[in-house]
């Protein structure tokens, strides 16, 4: 019964590993039975440079994760980031053969072949490619051409690709363990799976995921995904930013920017401080908090103004019904919705995970964001299909080329 | 003596101009425009470009080419070079349209704002691209403007040096020396713009103007050639029995030209020497054997003698020169020294001088010492004149501390209330990626994104 089995999403991301265990509801609802998550080691932005010490992260992570939900885990849906993920849309074209215009099966296939036929670099390998619309004998906004009488079928794809070696590193960690692999997913589609709605999707939205390491983001617009990609940019920038800045040490930074960090000026006191206290091996200092705030901000507005020049490449921006959804461990940040909805001039909200119940605190939590949204696909593809293998994932990974 | 006859050798008038344009960039390049056109240009035309619709529409140029429609939507940047650049990219295709047909451009503004620092070395880009010679007139911030906009300027200035084809830079601390202590600050100001005028007029006229001997661009921009260099700025004119003398040494005595001693280390002196149609061989003689004692051996001068009627009795010097900057702190400023005279309009003509001429005295006696504290002091605090609105936050340190002192004082203050002063001693480290030290680099768009934005943006912290 697939639709009541056991999904697993397993995130390894930059601050810690998430691992989410869930099981699909009949209704189309995903129970959380439990989670587990570990601090992580020996990943940088979003990629592991560490691999002995990134494994046993995991593996802490997985073994929480069990008992938590007292299931055993066997194979698992992992979560990928970093810079080098790349995407772009394309168009495919397949013409039916003179004798048949009815379009079948075998010619969605082609056409979703063809639309891949276009230049990666040749260490590039294909994670996603997303259909967007068919086109059928030039009738635009087809959403499913099988049936449909014509003689040309075009589709278009946007399509995420990135080094096949550095996807295959967080596929071997998973693997050594020794878990199954059933799939590898983006990060930030991942996340977007569970904090839109459909709805949400057709009106046009945007996601952003700013995580530890990484700052994914995935524009929805007409219910298709028209723009995404990853920053190698996130919460430790601003971690490192304060450490830095006020010379104080990283762990301590870190516990400063959650406990007291805004991105919002002007709202301190003049000359307010912020007392730290001593602990061993850290003098106690004060802190201007305007100057903790000033720090923050800077960084955070740099991010989204570079995220938002790099959306403005192509005009779907503007049409943005739904607004911009903030999720991942940084959207926990004092006023961070709000220097968004100033940057990109579009209301911006903090979501987390959305259609899901069972253990709430994980549920409401953004930073589980992307391991719920793990669940959440796994569950579209098992309905889609029924199971697909790690060896076919690891095929894809060569074959897609 | 040779009698120089207006009627000897003035080739046809306006046959061979080359097609000019005086671009002014942000508030400070169109107040200097305003006075450039006010003072009478005829032989270029001008074109105002500023992101404040205000300012371009009390101004009185032709041409106004708004910048950043939507970016800052007619107000200024507030001080954003960013901001500035944004606009004026923004507005590209405006600026290119009124380029067009140009040989050569004179780009001026005001660095250490946000309209001059952002958009004029991107103006100076566009024009350019257009295939036209370039030169940028632009002054440096008063000290006490403040560190951020001297920061922001060097930067424009730095960029500036490599887009055009030569520079020449006033610093506006030293045109201070040309006022009198006791004249309002809008005086200094205004002076700045008179400069500014004085070298845009003299070097068109240097160009445009048919001469016994003719000064061309290459002449010039030989005279300029020194990159990173700085650049010196007075003009002298007389009337008197003994001219060719007096307006020598009137040139020389300006400060920028720091009395001729900078001359010595130049390679190359551009001199033009202009006069009604009474100039006499003798005369030039007279005037180019006393500059040959300012200058080097090496030296090479390149001498231009123009014969104009509008002048009178009067006999005029140009000076270009520029140094290789070696002594002086800023590492890319230039000297170059304009002496010119204002051959269009009697009455301008005779506003100008006088203050030069008046401030000498004072100024040769306690030039030395008080270079840099010079006369703001009483002005600033007594007279609240419309230019003074334009300096951030000075009016309170001004009165007693000279101008110098006033940006430490503030800054003093804030250190000392927030801040352990050994904490201070760390901040040497130019740029640092803490712990992405070791991981690949972030790179976006040219930017290390791994080093703290606040480093970056040169925002200081503490």
């Amino acid at each position: 019964m697939a639709s009541n089995k056991l999904m697993v999403g397993l995130e390894i991301g930059t601050s810690k590993i998430c691992v989410v265990v869930g099981e699909g509801r009949p209704d189309g609802t995903i129970k959380i039975l439990g989670v587990g998550q570990a601090p992580s080691r020996g990943v940088r932005k979003g990629e592991i440079v560490d691999f002995e010490t990134a494994m046993k992260c995991v593996h802490e992570a997985v073994v929480d994760a069990e008992q938590k939900s007292d299931v055993m885990i066997r194979s698992v849906y992992v979560a990928v980031a970093g810079s080098h993920l790349q995407s772009f849309n394309n168009r495919g074209c397949v013409m039916l053969p003179e004798d048949r215009d009815e379009i079948d099966e075998r010619d969605v296939e082609d056409v979703k072949i063809n639309a891949r036929e276009v230049s990666i670099p040749a260490q590039n390998a294909f994670l996603h490619s997303i259909i967007q619309h068919y086109h059928v004998e030039g009738q635009d906004g087809v959403l499913n051409p099988i049936g449909m009488l014509g003689q040309k079928v075009e589709a278009d794809f946007h399509i995420i690709h990135g080094v096949r070696t550095r996807i295959q590193n967080s596929i071997r960690c998973v693997k050594e363990l020794p878990l199954d692999v059933e799939d590898v997913v983006f990060g930030g589609l991942a996340s977007a799976q569970v904090v839109l709605t459909q709805h949400q999707k057709d009106l046009g939205a945007l996601v952003i995921d700013i995580g530890g390491g990484t700052t994914d983001y995935v524009l929805y617009s007409d219910g298709v995904v028209k723009q995404s990609g990853c920053l190698a940019l996130g919460g430790d920038h601003i971690t490192n930013d304060i450490s830095m800045g006020l010379r104080i040490p990283m762990a301590r930074a870190e516990k400063l920017k959650i406990e007291e960090g805004s991105c919002i000026l002007g709202n301190s006191l003049p000359g307010e401080m912020i007392l730290l206290k001593d602990e061993s091996g850290f003098a106690g200092k004060e802190i201007e908090r305007e100057m903790l705030n000033t720090i923050i901000h800077l960084r955070v507005r740099e991010g989204l103004e570079l995220l938002k020049r790099g959306l403005d490449e192509e005009p779907y921006l503007t049409y943005l019904g739904a607004g911009i959804f903030i999720t991942g461990g940084c959207s926990l940040l004092n006023g961070i919705d709000h220097l968004a909805e100033e940057i990109f001039e579009i209301p911006a909200h903090l979501a987390h995970a959305q259609t899901t119940w069972g253990v709430t605190s994980a549920v409401e939590d953004p930073q589980f964001s992307t391991a719920i949204g793990l669940v959440r696909f796994a569950q579209v593809m098992q309905t889609d299909r029924p199971r697909r293998g790690f060896r076919e994932t690891i095929g894809k990974l060569f074959r897609m080329r | 003596m040779i009698q120089l006859n207006k009627n000897y050798s003035l080739p046809d008038a306006l046959a061979d101009t080359v097609p000019v344009k005086v671009v002014s960039v942000g508030g400070a390049g169109l107040n200097a425009l305003d006075r450039i056109v006010l003072d009478g240009l005829e032989k270029a035309s001008v074109v105002a470009i500023n992101t404040d619709v205000q300012s371009l529409t009390s101004s009185v140029a032709a041409h106004k080419v708004q910048l950043g429609r939507t970016r800052t939507r007619g107000l200024g940047t507030g001080g954003d070079p960013e901001l500035g650049y944004e606009a004026a990219v923004e507005s590209a295709d405006e600026i290119r349209e009124a380029l067009t047909d140009t040989r050569m451009v004179f780009v001026c503004a005001g660095l250490g704002g946000g309209t001059g620092s952002g958009a004029a070395p991107y103006v100076a880009h566009l024009a350019r691209e257009a295939g036209a010679l370039v030169i940028a007139f632009v002054t440096l911030p008063f000290t006490f403007e403040g560190k951020r906009r001297a920061t922001q300027a060097r930067e424009a200035l730095g960029r500036l040096n490599e887009i055009a084809h030569s520079v020449i830079c006033f610093e506006n601390d030293r045109m201070g020396d040309l006022v009198a202590p006791q004249a309002g600050i809008h005086h200094a100001f205004a002076m700045a713009d008179t400069t500014i005028s004085q070298s845009v007029r003299s070097v068109v006229n240097l160009i445009q103007r048919p001469g016994l001997i003719r000064i061309g661009f290459d002449d010039l921009l030989a005279a300029l050639r020194v990159r990173h260099s700085r650049c010196l700025f007075g003009f002298g004119e007389s009337d008197s029995d003994n001219r060719a003398h007096d307006a020598l040494t009137q040139a020389l005595k300006n400060p920028l030209m720091d009395r001729g001693r900078m001359l010595a280390d130049a390679t190359n002196v551009l001199v033009q020497v202009s006069g009604g149609a009474g100039m006499t061989l003798s005369e030039v003689e007279v005037l180019m054997q006393e500059l040959g004692r300012h200058v080097n051996e090496q030296t090479q001068i390149l001498f231009g003698a123009v014969v104009d009627g509008k002048l009178g009795d009067r006999l005029a010097v140009t000076i270009i020169s520029s140094l290789a900057a070696d002594e002086d702190l800023i590492s890319e400023s230039r000297d170059g020294a304009t002496l010119s005279n204002v051959f269009a309009q009697p009455p301008v003509r005779e506003q100008h001088p006088p203050p030069q001429i008046h401030i000498e005295p004072e100024a040769a006696m306690e030039p030395v010492a008080h270079e840099e504290s010079i006369s703001f002091e009483q002005p600033v605090a007594a007279q609240a004149t419309p230019a003074a609105e334009s300096l951030p936050g000075e009016s309170e340190p001004l009165p007693v501390t000279p101008r110098k002192k006033a940006v430490p004082h503030t800054d003093e203050k804030a250190a000392a209330k927030s801040v352990p002063a050994k904490q201070e001693i760390l901040q040497f480290e130019p740029v640092t990626r803490g712990r992405f030290e070791k991981s690949e680099p972030t790179i976006v768009e040219g930017e290390d994104l791994d080093v703290p934005t606040y480093l970056r943006k040169n925002i200081k912290v503490k």
